[in-house]
């Protein structure tokens, strides 16, 4: 079930991130039982966190986690950055492994540690240009090969040049 | 308590697990430096396991060492995992933090 979750969502996000299915947040029945307590507003409370699980929320939580708590007043940690749905019978290091793979993907441990000490104009403008020609690289392969066809012609210049007998003959001049 | 949420703050120096239920109320935690995550993640979890939790959401803070450690021996412990979330606190560009440590 959460397989088949995570890969609608991946879906879902690729192709429509800007979606918000608000309307779709409060009215799904919930996937899990509540729990059996108690007073009234625990109950609220707990209906609350328990619809938190159904398919569509789980999906919305993954694809725009800020847009599919708005509602939610009594969720404990409004926001997060990356969540993983966990299936029981899951190994531990296919979890781990698929943990790590969102958190690398959502850039959460490199935002870290950028905002852990001030960065300068400068250094902000470093760090942003080798951002883009790490995305441009993976983007462009062609510039690579232009620079190769570059230097190949630049080769066959030079063999010319040393076939076109440019350079006056030995040996001093008659006259 | 059959459901609840365990928090783990994992910084490069320690890493502190504490073990809430579902709004927020501390039942147990404990904290150990770097390596002795594990045994720290054990701790707190075998208080609440004898008091009956089955089901846990998992809340990670901070980038750091502990992350693994943690998430491992919460899955080697019977609870059964109903989400990791990953609870980094991000600033939208608010406070200026310290200057660059001069290595």
């Amino acid at each position: 079930m959460a397989f088949s979750l995570t890969s609608l969502s991946k879906s879902l996000s690729s192709l429509l991130p800007s979606q918000h299915s608000l309307p779709n947040l409060p009215q799904n029945p919930p996937n899990f039982a509540p729990p059996v307590s108690q007073s009234d507003p625990k109950s609220t409370s707990i209906r609350l966190s328990s619809c938190l699980t159904t398919p569509a929320e789980e999906t919305n939580a993954i694809t725009c986690p800020s847009f599919a708590y708005a509602n939610t007043l009594f969720f404990k940690s409004g926001h997060y950055n990356v969540q993983v749905v966990v299936a029981d019978n899951e190994p531990e290091d296919k979890l781990l492994g698929r943990f790590r793979r969102a958190v690398f993907k959502a850039g959460v441990i490199q935002e870290c540690k950028r905002r852990m000490f001030f960065e300068s104009s400068q250094e902000k403008k470093k760090r942003k240009v080798r951002e883009a020609s790490k995305r441009n690289r993976r983007r462009r392969p062609k510039p690579k090969d232009s620079a190769q066809s570059k230097e190949e012609t630049s080769k066959k210049d030079d063999d010319e040049e040393d076939g076109d007998n440019w350079e006056l003959p030995e040996g001093d001049l008659p006259y | 308590i059959p459901k609840g949420v365990i928090h783990a703050q994992a910084s490069f120096n320690n890493t502190i697990v504490t073990v809430t239920d579902v709004w927020g109320q501390v039942i147990s935690w404990s904290s150990g430096p770097l390596f002795a995550a594990q045994i720290a993640a054990g701790n707190a979890i075998r208080v609440v396991v004898d008091q009956g939790r089955q089901r846990a959401e998992v809340m990670i803070k901070c980038p750091g060492l502990g992350r693994d450690a943690t998430l491992r021996t919460i899955r080697r412990s019977s609870i059964l995992l109903s989400f990791i979330r990953d609870v980094a606190l991000m600033p939208h560009n608010g406070c200026r933090p310290h200057k660059k440590r001069c290595m």
